[in-house]
């Protein structure tokens, strides 16, 4: 194998150089110890040999286990709230509804609450989760604002990843940009 | 001067590799431009059956390698009839006998390959040749389980590029992305052109924003597996998972520096959204934006001296970029309501990013770093999550236009965008492997 591929080698080169090479001797024969020095290989790699060859291995999962389960929270008559595209702004009927939540945390002083940032699927996904984390803290804000202890509260952003209505419009995104609550004690 | 003449197209070759301006030019002394393909013949790989009546594995080989050959943009593979002989039935060692009459079609290159049984495995030998010259230029033998087929021929494939044009293929890299199914989102690894998806996760919560290290044996990635979005590092080759960031509120949006000593991320834990620097290993902690804006989605220069991302800082997602201290801040992006998501090229030229600009939805557009030369690379369905191949000739993105969202990859001139993921899932944001 490999005489005949130097043989090949030899041919096909000393035609396409000619005689171009000469004046430049000195360079090449400086460049050519250069490439001696850093290991190019002169004769084909082909190994004749019955375990030549490189071991090539399909890949593999990594699998971690499932996480543990976190306190489990439970759904609430806390209401959601919704917010405009791209906002994190309170919008009047969302105030409203946070009125409504705090008489409810009011009365229910025990309860403590986990506050979820949720964003529809338009946009990156990485930007909806500062999004979403924006929309979170601004809902505990006017909670903490109208009276509830910040100590009950606590908030999360899952940017566009737990959509509340699958669809690809308007009708479905509305419902998504949303403030939800979850009771966690 | 014998071994002067024998030295001599390894030093073309050396030369080549060595040239950084992408367009190496070695073996093949055409001068290649952006759509000049190099005509190439793949011959050999006659019919193996694993058992009779059973898979030709060398007709699927051969489609690997065509594919591949194909996909690389640098080669064009000539189609079977157009060949002067039955290109299967040839045998490695009759090479010789070839040569002359693809030289006489103007091929430039051609690889020949065996694939033979050898006991529980399959052997893969392949043999690269500058056809206008009659040069023999290397040789490869692989050999593994023939589960292994694919990634063996990609080899091969990748070892031709090399040899050929002394630029570094993309047929044995992979991509990482997330997979939305039954109520968790989980991380894959696939092949670059899809096959072979394996998961990476599986702790069943949210799964976020998978980035390769520069030496891809570590992943970052930001993971709700203990409820908050915290920043994990995944070292590929020993299985081993670290919590690098568990601030309070978001820890997301890993991007590594290309020297590998840095991971730049987006932190919200007093206030705002911001960008901050630290070791891949959590430590040395160093804040780079202010505010109570939003700052995600950073992407280093190939040079780490600067930093593209989205920030809101201007009331809606635009694309800024400063220097890697957090000085020397500018905006690149004026037109439309959202432009976010930039990914720096790797040669550095351009920086793909996502717009909603001209009422056409989300789509990928390049510019260069100055902000300017713009280029619309999509236009159906919406389009996200750009992020390059290493040599900088494809990207792989996230489309809605099959009607979920599927990964996908195009050429960097936007031709041959095609699927990646069949599933019957959501998948998106991908990273390509180093």
């Amino acid at each position: 194998m490999r005489r005949e591929a130097t043989g090949l080698g030899r041919r096909g080169f000393g035609a396409a150089m000619g005689g171009w090479w000469g004046p430049l001797r000195g360079t090449m024969l400086l460049l050519a110890a250069a490439v001696l020095l850093t290991g190019c290989p002169k004769k084909p790699e082909v190994q004749t040999g019955a375990a030549g060859g490189t071991e090539v291995k399909k890949a593999e999962p990594m699998v971690e286990g499932p996480a543990k389960p976190g306190a489990k929270g439970a759904e609430s008559q806390l209401k959601d709230v919704f917010f405009d595209f791209d906002k994190a702004v309170l919008r009047d009927d969302a105030k409203k509804t946070l009125d409504e939540n705090i008489q409810w945390l009011k009365t229910e002083a025990a309860v403590k609450i986990m506050v979820e940032g949720h964003c529809d699927e338009r946009g990156t996904n990485e930007y909806n989760l500062a999004l979403g984390e924006r929309r979170a803290k601004a809902v505990r804000e006017y909670l903490a604002a109208g009276g509830i202890d910040d100590k009950r509260l606590k908030s999360i952003s899952y940017g566009e990843e737990r959509p509340f209505v699958l669809g690809h419009d308007e009708s479905a995104w509305k419902w998504n940009r949303r403030g939800h609550f979850i009771v966690v004690k | 001067m014998r071994r002067l003449v024998r030295i001599l197209p390894c030093l073309v070759l050396w030369v080549g590799v060595l040239s950084v301006s992408g367009s190496a030019q070695v073996d093949i002394t055409v001068t290649r431009t952006v759509v000049q393909r190099i005509p190439i013949a793949v011959v050999g790989l006659r019919p193996a059956r694993l058992e009779p009546g059973g898979r030709d594995v060398a007709a699927e080989a051969r489609a690997i390698l065509t594919d591949d050959l194909d996909f690389s943009t640098l080669f064009e593979v000539l189609p079977p009839a157009f060949l002067p002989f039955p290109p299967r039935e040839i045998r490695l060692g009759e090479e010789d006998k070839v040569l002359p009459s693809l030289n006489q079609l103007q091929v430039q290159a051609m690889v020949a390959a065996e694939l033979q049984e050898r006991g529980k495995e399959l052997v893969l030998e392949g043999r690269i040749y500058n056809v206008s010259r009659g040069t023999f230029l290397g040789g490869k033998r692989y050999f593994g389980d023939v589960a292994a087929l694919r990634s063996m021929v990609h080899r091969l494939a990748d070892e031709v590029v090399l040899r050929l044009t002394g630029e570094r293929g993309v047929a044995s890299t992979r991509i990482a992305y997330a997979t939305a199914e039954r109520g968790a989102t989980e991380l894959y690894l696939m092949d670059y052109d899809g096959h072979n998806p394996v998961l990476i996760t599986g702790n069943r919560t949210i799964n976020l924003s998978p980035r390769f290290s520069p030496d891809a044996k570590l992943l970052a990635y930001t993971s709700y597996r203990d409820g908050n979005p915290d920043l994990y590092v995944l070292n590929m080759d020993a299985g081993r998972r670290t919590k690098v960031s568990a601030l309070p509120g978001l820890n997301i949006s890993p991007a590594w520096s290309p020297d590998g000593q840095w991971l730049a991320l987006s932190l919200s834990k007093d206030g705002g959204t911001n960008l901050f620097l630290m070791r891949p290993t959590g430590a040395g902690l160093r804040r780079i934006t202010n505010g109570l804006g939003i700052s995600v989605s950073p992407s280093f220069s190939p040079n780490g001296r600067q930093i593209a991302y989205t920030s809101d800082r201007g009331g809606s997602p635009q694309v800024y970029m400063m220097d890697v201290e957090g000085t020397n801040l500018r905006r690149l992006t004026f037109e439309g309501e959202y432009n976010a998501s930039p990914r720096w090229s790797p040669r550095g030229d351009q920086i793909a990013f996502v717009s909603n600009r001209g009422g056409g939805g989300f789509q990928i557009y390049f510019m260069d770093p100055s902000g300017s030369g713009l280029q619309q690379m999509t236009s159906l369905g919406a389009n996200e999550d750009p992020a390059w191949s290493p040599d900088g000739r494809h990207l792989v993105f996230t489309s809605t236009r099959g009607g979920q969202k599927e990964i996908y990859v195009m050429h960097a001139d936007g031709a041959g965008q095609k699927r990646l993921t069949r599933n019957a899932f959501n998948n998106f944001a991908p990273d390509w492997s180093p």
